[in-house]
Order: structure tokens, then C-alpha cells, then sequence
């Protein structure tokens, strides 16, 4: 297995926030071999557990699930409403086919858009609202209910070395735990080790704080995307294959940062830097804050066009990101 | 007030709080029985009490307003973003120090300058930076690091029964706590102090407070909002600086309960201390954390009514102040009525 | 049942002050439960003891919305502030009810044009209220700023249409009372909270569920419903389909496992249902599920015409199949 053939099978396994049982069932499998123990909690989390020597607890956080549709009504002659999980440009959604998943299997639809021809000229000022999207679901076998969850239905590709498709946010997190598990292998970690799939993040959802809680860990790293190649006023440019990306601000523990900092200068990995004056934005904002409070830090994986069926990564910076987390997790006060 | 100037200067933003809490922790550890840091640098006292029963809990935060490096441009300018609420108003002109060690100004084009149509409108954080002297990314990246602090650098001043300064929001809280432990005696019952960081961005500190403490009832400490100027219509002011201390029904997310507020009113009542109704239910505090974690802690919400706060200069009534100690002493005096 | 929505959707209880609401709730349970108790802020837990060691929990909130002085003018008038979410449509020349006094509510405007931009651009900023008093001393004595005011509303009935304020949630209440009197041997622990300030942040539930940790909680709360003229056409939800199993809102994705479970005693039985997703709002389910180490939880909705006014409408039918449900799902979801 190597790390863009893990990249492409979890982009093309479905699982929007709510629904990650399927992408939960292929980590598993894959994670099983290289660690000791998994499990999942009451809130369908899996946890993979790889025993230290009792000196701590360390849980590395990833979430499984991706940015997607709920059908929320069906229309006359083969016609359904849509509602986003998580936050979607209707930029990126017109006219594209999506998989539904009906109580029968999965099915298709059209999230439709009309010709040029026939539109009015103030319509094409703008992008529909939310509430005039549809989906045409006339193409569907199978019967489609209020509550189906879709995602777009497209699988990922490779473009010049890169891996493109939907759900690298925050498929590329998993693949990087999932391959630093691999690399911890042969060693032996002082501290206990939890690799975290957590769910809804995408909704804000409780999935990562409640594990955190139940756990009770003394420190954790929270593994998710951030913005390449979009230059923000007054942020640094963050760069596709250029390393994985710390966060600072509020919500990570500064000094547990500068151990990674200098952990991963010594090991000759090149990081960069993100600061998040307020809100991380990812699942650390409410770890740092569970139960008694966990040390808590943010590694980033740098993707184009986050929350698109097109988010684009490089394996390299997954690769390196799995070899921070390894590196960290063996040193961890050895 | 021995605390309140020097706590009021001490550069302490939202993550960056432990030169505040180095300074309470110096000053207080003396006078309690233990202090403690928690994980998320919390600081909390306990003055235990005699019978060793029931858990009060007083709550300040410490952490103030201000902003991070957010960029090194390459001509040496910092850019900047805020942490907390900041209004992007009140920040061009203004002196700041970064990291605790290198001034620098927050400037803006001259007017002679400006075109009339900018003249009045808002800057935007994104076209604003800090000059620290000097003309190159390099010679920046020596003296400062993106994610480092950034404080204003008004100095505390006292004049006609009035203090004007920074962060009395919620430096103010953290000085009545203060103050309150070096009067107090000792109660039947445990008296904690929290200390808390991270409140401007979301009542971080306080999240993880009722887990450990396990309070019985809280009272959080805060510099709340006045709104009494010209140029709001008195219907809309939220405090009356010089009217006494605030006290909170109901704010963002949490209602208090009508016995804590019956207590609070009929202690000042009994005692003779002025004190008024918050009247604007906007803003939040800690006590819709404490409120809401753990078991929960029913929590009330006494403050210095303080004008212009998230703002380099903020103005207090020192009579409120005052009458803001004197209440929360005959609060714990009559701490018992708060278990029922 | 009629007689009990109409007694609890009449009372006084908006977000912080529900004492009268749980005085009438435990009237009416008394003798169908096996014990009661106010947790720390004031939530209303009451419980059923049950032989299978499992414990489910059911949760309505008590609160509904309302004003709050915050300011008496020198002639008496005064100025409030909204408690939840409150439009301030309906109460345009309608009554504010305090515990001591009525008030009328109307808007300002010194000129017709001002008139008229307040009515366009309604809000409490522009609102006042008249409580027939002269001077600030006369108002001061009946409704001291802090002062919490409820719709002046009754309750009706059009047929099975009943109609009142405060639907939202004291038909949840309603039907979490009548589960608990019909529920005569329980198989489970059943434990039943009737929360506190929902309306204003799901402020009760976030420790509601704490002591308990059950291993399922549902909320039965209130949803919208599309059946009248030009309604909302992204919801499919209708009066007299059932009680809707909610698959997602604004605040939480419903327990899959759970949902899958209500679907599936509703068809067993034969009780109507519907299968929901509102695009706006919450319930308390996001809090239980955020609770300590999580609650797997859902929420069972009652579709509501007008909610947040003071002629909220349900249908009994819907009452009736909803409480059905929830009898199935506490002998036999866990």
C-alpha cells in the first residue's frame, strides 16, 4: 500500500458527517495491522491504540468525514431539496452528479443547472440561492427519502503527482495517521498512543471533544487541512509540498509547539506556520478545552480548494505529516 | 486599589497571559492556603474553609484584548490581526509593544494624503500594520516572530475620583479578587479563586474550571460595558459609571437565576452599597461556562461598569470599584444564603 | 391530554424563570414517577425505574421565549430586550404578559416617514412598552428592570388543530408526561428532563444528561411545517404525518443508529411518521450529545405552524402517534 493509494481509496469512500461508518470500516482495516488494539466509543468514534509504557497519553486526532448533502424534500415528477452538511460553495456544486444513499443502496442525481438559452438576463448575475437549488433525481432507481445523505459522485485522480478529489479535507489527515502508525511500527513509544477518527467534524459536532473526554489525555495533536497557494492580506502564503503546517495562537499550547518545532528541525523536517489569532477553525478548538484541559497542537496538511470535489493535495506533505507524527510520538518523553 | 494600576499595565493578551499571572501569583501566595496552575494556565486559590463543607468560587479573567503578528511584509511592517473583539476604529494612531519588548506604532497614510472618499471610511485590519523601525524582513525577523503578542501601552491614571487605562476588562475583576484576599477571614466554607485566561475568545479558561473546582456557586467578576455618552440615548446605555456596581440577569446565552439576583440586590440593599441592573442584555461571560459545564454552577455576575472597553483607553468610576469590593465581601460574609 | 398542553401552554416560563411550569409538570406526575429532583441550574429530572440496568432519557425543554425589561422611561414607559429568538412582528399592538402586570407593545416614530422605516425595519430597538403606568416610581413597582414578560396569549382549539403560545415546548412536555403515565412496567430506566433555557442556548441540557450518562437521549422539541400557503419549500415536513424522526438542523445530525431504530419500531407498529431536515435552528440534542463523554442522541419533532408566535399550531394526531413512538422506543430502542 503505498500513500496515494491510500489517498485515492479513502477520497472515493463515502462518509458525510453523520454517515462515516464506511470510511471508519476502511481505516480500520488498514490502521489494524500496526497498531494494538481498536474500538469504536458511544459516539461511533474509532480509536486505534498502540500501548506505550504508561507515561503519558498522547491522541492524535483525524476526522473521517467530508463535506456533503442531506435530501430534505422531494419535489413532484422526480425533483429533490437539498441541505449542506458543513460548508459548501454553490460555486462548486452546480452541475454535478452526486451518489445518494437510499435505504435501498446507492443511487444517483443530478444537481441540474439550466442552459444559457433559456435564461433571463438578471439570473445570470448571480449564483442561485440555497433555497432554488435542486436536484433531479429522475435518473433514480432506487426511492429517495427526506434524510438520504449525498455526496458529489466523482473519484479521485492524479494530476502531475498531486492527488485530486473530494474529501482529502480530511481524508489526507487520516491517511497521515494511518501511515504514521505504519512507520511507529518497529518502535517502541514510551507515551499511549490513540489515533482518533473522529466524526462531525465538518458540523461542529461533538465527536472529537467527547473522546477527549472520555480518554482523558494529556496532550493532543489535532490533523486536519489548511489553504495552499491562497494568498490572505496580511497571512503567510501557505505552499502545496512544502511541509505540514503548525498552527499558533490561542488554542495550541505554545511550548508543546516548540517542542514539535524543534523536534522536527532536528529531523530535518521543513514545517510553516499559520496563525489563528481566535479559532483554529478544526477540532483543537474544543480538544484544547475538554475535561480538565489537554495540551493540545494543530498540524496541517496544505490543500487547494478546500470543501470542492476537486481539493488537491500533494502525498508528499502527508507523507511528511505522517513523519512528524511518528517522530513526535516516539520522542514523546523518552 | 495597590493592584490595579500595575495589572492594568501588564501586557497579558488572550494566550499570552502568564506575565498577568506571574504578578497575582507573587502577590497572593502568601495570603492563601494553595495556588495552582491547571493545563490551560488557569491560575486558581483556595482560602479553605473552616468546616470544610460547601465551595464558593470567584472568577476573574485575566486575559485582555489585543492582537498577533500575524505577517513579517518585506519592507518590515507587521501585519496584524485582533484577538477578541476589536473594533478596527480605534487602532490606527495608537503605540503598541510586542512580545513584551519591542515598541512599535500602528500609523496610518497622512491626511494630506488621503483622497476625500477615505477620509471616513473604516480601515480594514488586512491594510494596516506596525512600524518597528525598521525597512526589511530580515532585520523584522530578528526582533519579532509571527504569533507574537500584541498590546496597547496606555499607562493608568487616577484623576477626580476616576481611573482611566487599559484592560479593565477584566484587570478590574482581577484586582477586586485581589483585594479581597488580602481582607478576608476565613468562612466556613472553601473560597476559590480562578484567575482565568483565554475569556476574549471565547470563555476558553473558564471551560474547564467546574470539572476541577466543582464549585457550589460562582460569582464571576467582570468590566462590563457602560454605553453612557452623548451618543447613545439613555435607553440604551448598559451601566452609569459612578452609579455602583452592575449586577447581570441575563446575558448572552445564560439567564441568572432570580434567587442569586434577589441575594446579590438584597445584600447591597441591607448594606447600604449603590449598585444598578445591567440593562442591556449584550455580551457574555464565564459564568455561561460554569453554568453550563460539568453538573453545573449556578453563577451570578457583579461588575465595574467601565466605559469604552476593547478600546486603548477604558474609564472607571473608583467608587464603583470600591462599592464592587465592599459588595462581594458582604456576599461572602453572608456566603451561606447562596448553598440554599 | 388536551386539558394538560392547554394548563402548560398557558403558564408562565420564559428561559430562567420556568418554577410555575414545573410546578404544574410534577402535578401532573404525581404518582406515575419514582422520584424527582432540581439539578444545579434548575432543570426538572424526573424518573421511572426500569429492570434492564439500561437507562434512556427523554428531554423537553420547559422555557419558552419571551422579553426582558431593560429600561423604564421618567413616564413609564418601558424598553425590552428579546429572550430567544423573538420576532418582533407579533407583537406590534399585541400584549406583553409579567408576572405582575400587561403590557402593550408598540413602535415609535416621530414622523410618518420615521413610521414607517421602523414598521420596514422592525426591531425592539424601535419597540416600547405600555403598561398603563405614569412616571418611572409607578413602573418600577410592577416591572422592575429584569423583569421577564411571555405572549399574552390563550390557548384554542379548531378541531384537532390546537393553537397557543408556547407550543414550543410544552407540547414536549406534554408528550414526555403522558409517555411516563402510560408507561406502566418499564423495561428500561426511563429519565425524563424537563430543561431549562433552551431557547436562549440550550443552556439546561448542557448538564442535564451529566449525572446520568443514559445510553440514549431524545429531545422531543417542536419542527416547522410547510403545509400552508407558499410555505418554505426546502421542508418537507407537514402537519398530521406523525412526529418527524429528525435527521438533521442547524445544531446536530441525529444519531443514525437511533433514527434507524424509530423507523423501524414506527413501521413494526404502524405508527405514522416523517422523516425530517430543518434548514434553520437547534434542539437540545446538540448539547446532550456533547455531554462528558457523549450521549448518542436525536430529536422527535412536533410539526409546528407559526412557531415563535403567539398562535403556535400542532395537529393531535401527531401528539398522540408522537408519544406511541417514544412508548416503543423506551421499552424497546436500547
Amino acid at each position: 500500500m503505498d500513500i496515494k493509494k491510500i489517498l485515492v481509496e479513502l477520497s472515493n469512500t463515502d462518509g458525510p458527517s453523520g454517515y462515516e461508518e464506511a470510511v471508519l470500516q476502511k481505516i480500520e482495516k488498514l490502521i489494524a495491522p500496526y497498531v494494538d488494539r481498536t474500538w469504536r466509543n458511544s459516539m461511533s468514534t474509532l480509536i486505534a491504540e498502540k500501548r506505550g509504557n504508561g507515561k503519558g497519553k498522547l491522541g492524535v486526532f483525524a476526522h473521517a468525514d467530508e463535506v456533503g448533502f442531506v435530501i430534505s424534500k422531494i419535489e413532484e415528477d422526480g425533483f429533490a431539496r437539498i441541505e449542506v452538511t458543513g460548508g459548501i460553495d454553490p460555486k462548486v456544486s452546480m452541475a454535478q452528479r452526486v451518489k445518494i444513499y437510499t435505504r435501498d443502496g446507492a443511487t444517483s442525481g443530478v444537481i441540474g443547472f439550466l442552459a444559457p438559452h433559456l435564461q433571463k438576463e438578471e439570473d445570470r448575475k448571480s449564483m442561485p440561492h440555497p433555497d432554488n437549488i435542486f436536484v433531479d433525481i429522475s435518473c433514480s432507481e432506487k426511492r429517495v427519502r427526506v434524510g438520504d445523505v449525498s455526496v458529489p459522485d466523482v473519484e479521485a485522480c492524479e494530476i502531475n503527482s498531486k492527488i485530486s478529489g473530494k474529501a482529502l479535507d480530511n481524508r489526507s489527515g487520516c491517511a497521515s495517521l494511518i501511515w504514521a502508525a505504519k512507520m511507529l511500527q518497529k518502535i517502541r513509544n514510551e507515551w499511549d498512543l490513540y489515533f482518533i477518527f473522529s466524526s462531525e467534524e465538518e458540523i461542529a459536532g461533538p465527536g472529537a471533544r467527547t473522546i477527549a473526554y472520555e480518554l482523558n489525555l494529556d496532550k493532543a495533536i489535532v490533523v486536519d487541512v489548511t489553504h495552499a497557494n491562497e494568498k490572505v492580506p496580511g497571512y503567510p502564503l501557505i505552499k502545496l509540498g512544502e511541509g505540514p503546517v503548525l498552527t499558533i495562537g490561542p488554542m495550541v499550547d505554545k511550548s508543546f509547539k516548540d517542542k514539535i518545532s524543534e523536534i522536527c528541525s532536528r529531523n530535518g523536517l521543513k514545517t510553516q506556520i499559520e496563525p489563528a489569532p481566535i479559532h483554529s477553525g478544526t477540532d483543537a478548538d474544543e480538544v484544547q478545552i475538554a475535561r480538565i484541559g489537554i495540551s493540545t497542537t494543530v498540524v496541517s496538511i496544505p490543500l487547494l480548494f478546500m470543501h470542492s470535489p476537486v481539493e488537491t493535495v500533494d502525498p508528499k506533505d502527508v507523507e511528511e505529516t505522517a513523519r512528524l507524527i511518528a517522530v513526535v510520538a516516539a520522542e514523546m518523553e523518552v | 486599589m495597590l493592584y490595579l494600576k500595575e495589572l492594568t499595565e501588564i501586557g497579558g493578551v488572550s494566550g499570552d497571559e502568564s506575565r498577568v499571572r506571574d504578578f497575582i501569583a507573587s502577590k497572593i501566595k502568601d495570603k492563601v492556603d494553595e495556588t495552582h496552575v491547571d493545563k490551560l494556565g488557569n491560575l486558581i486559590a483556595l482560602k479553605k474553609g473552616k468546616k470544610n463543607g460547601k465551595r464558593f468560587l470567584l472568577a476573574a479573567h485575566m486575559d485582555e484584548i489585543g492582537f498577533m503578528v500575524t505577517n513579517i511584509e518585506d519592507d518590515g511592517t507587521l501585519s496584524f490581526s485582533p484577538i477578541g473583539g476589536v473594533d478596527p476604529r480605534v487602532v490606527p494612531g495608537k503605540r503598541v509593544k510586542i512580545a513584551d519588548k519591542v515598541t512599535g506604532v500602528i500609523g496610518y497614510k497622512a491626511i494630506h494624503l488621503q483622497k476625500k472618499e477615505e477620509i471616513f471610511k473604516v480601515p480594514a485590519f488586512e491594510n494596516l500594520r506596525i512600524y518597528i523601525g525598521t525597512d526589511s524582513k530580515e532585520a523584522s525577523s530578528k526582533l519579532v516572530n509571527i504569533g507574537d503578542s500584541v498590546v496597547f501601552t496606555t499607562e493608568y491614571r487616577e484623576e477626580n475620583g476616576r481611573a482611566t487605562g487599559k484592560a479593565f476588562d477584566d484587570r478590574a475583576g482581577c484586582s477586586v479578587m485581589m483585594d479581597l484576599i488580602d481582607n478576608i477571614d476565613r468562612y466556613d466554607f472553601d473560597v476559590y479563586f480562578a484567575f482565568l485566561v483565554q475569556e476574549e475568545v471565547g470563555l476558553r479558561g473558564s471551560a474547564v474550571i467546574a470539572e476541577q473546582i466543582q464549585p457550589d456557586v460562582a460569582i464571576v467578576l467582570e468590566g462590563t460595558t457602560a454605553g453612557d455618552n452623548p451618543e447613545v440615548p439613555e435607553y440604551k446605555w448598559a451601566t452609569h459609571i459612578g452609579d455602583g456596581p452592575a449586577v447581570t440577569f441575563m446575558h448572552r446565552g445564560y439567564v441568572v437565576s432570580s434567587k442569586v439576583v434577589q441575594n446579590i440586590m438584597s445584600i447591597a440593599q441591607k448594606n447600604g452599597i449603590p449598585y444598578q441592573a445591567k440593562r442591556r442584555t449584550a455580551g457574555g461571560t464565564d459564568a455561561a461556562r460554569l453554568a453550563g459545564t460539568w453538573r453545573g454552577v449556578p453563577s451570578g455576575v457583579i461588575s465595574v461598569p467601565s466605559r469604552y472597553i476593547h478600546s486603548p483607553v477604558s474609564m472607571i468610576d473608583l467608587n464603583d470599584y470600591h462599592n464592587t469590593v465592599r459588595l462581594v465581601e458582604k456576599i461572602l460574609d453572608e456566603g451561606e444564603v447562596f448553598f440554599k | 391530554m388536551i386539558e394538560t398542553i392547554r394548563k402548560l401552554a398557558e403558564a408562565y416560563g420564559p428561559s430562567g424563570r420556568e418554577e410555575d411550569v414545573h410546578r404544574i409538570i410534577l402535578e401532573e406526575l404525581k404518582n406515575h414517577i419514582d422520584g424527582y429532583k432540581f439539578d444545579r441550574v434548575g432543570n426538572l429530572i424526573v424518573w421511572k425505574d426500569g429492570k434492564s440496568g439500561k437507562k434512556v432519557m427523554l428531554d423537553a425543554h420547559s422555557d419558552e421565549i419571551g422579553l426582558v425589561v431593560t429600561n423604564i422611561d421618567k413616564n413609564g414607559f418601558l424598553r425590552v430586550e428579546t429572550v430567544g429568538g423573538v420576532p418582533p412582528h407579533p407583537y406590534v399592538g399585541q400584549r406583553v404578559k409579567f408576572p405582575q402586570c400587561t403590557g402593550i407593545v408598540y413602535v415609535e416614530g416621530e414622523t410618518s416617514q420615521d413610521m414607517k422605516k421602523n414598521f420596514s425595519n422592525l426591531s425592539f430597538d424601535v419597540m416600547y412598552v405600555d403598561i398603563g403606568a405614569s412616571s418611572y416610581e409607578e413602573a418600577q413597582k410592577v416591572a422592575p428592570i429584569g423583569t421577564f414578560g411571555v405572549y399574552d396569549s390563550r390557548f384554542m382549539q379548531n378541531g384537532d388543530f390546537l393553537t397557543s403560545k408556547a407550543m414550543d415546548d410544552r407540547v414536549g412536555c406534554a408528550v414526555v408526561i403522558e409517555v411516563l403515565k402510560r408507561l406502566n412496567s418499564p423495561n428500561n430506566t426511563v429519565y425524563c428532563s424537563f430543561s431549562t433555557q433552551e431557547e436562549i442556548g440550550l443552556m439546561g441540557a448542557r448538564v442535564a444528561g451529566y449525572d446520568i450518562m443514559p445510553e440514549a437521549c431524545i429531545a422531543i422539541d417542536v419542527t416547522a411545517s410547510s403545509d400552508t400557503p407558499k410555505a418554505f419549500k426546502r421542508h418537507a415536513m407537514v402537519l398530521k404525518k406523525g412526529p418527524a424522526i429528525k435527521v438533521k438542523d442547524r445544531a446536530s445530525i441525529s444519531d443514525r443508529k437511533i433514527v434507524d431504530k424509530l423507523i423501524e419500531l414506527a413501521e413494526e407498529s404502524g405508527i405514522p411518521y416523517q422523516m425530517e431536515v430543518l434548514i434553520m435552528g437547534g434542539t437540545n440534542a446538540a448539547a446532550f450529545q456533547a455531554t462528558a463523554s457523549g450521549i448518542a442522541s436525536a430529536t422527535v419533532s412536533i410539526p409546528t405552524r407559526y412557531v415563535h408566535t403567539p398562535s403556535e399550531t400542532v395537529h393531535l394526531d401527531d401528539i398522540k402517534n408522537c408519544v406511541n413512538l417514544l412508548i416503543e422506543y423506551v421499552q424497546k430502542g436500547v
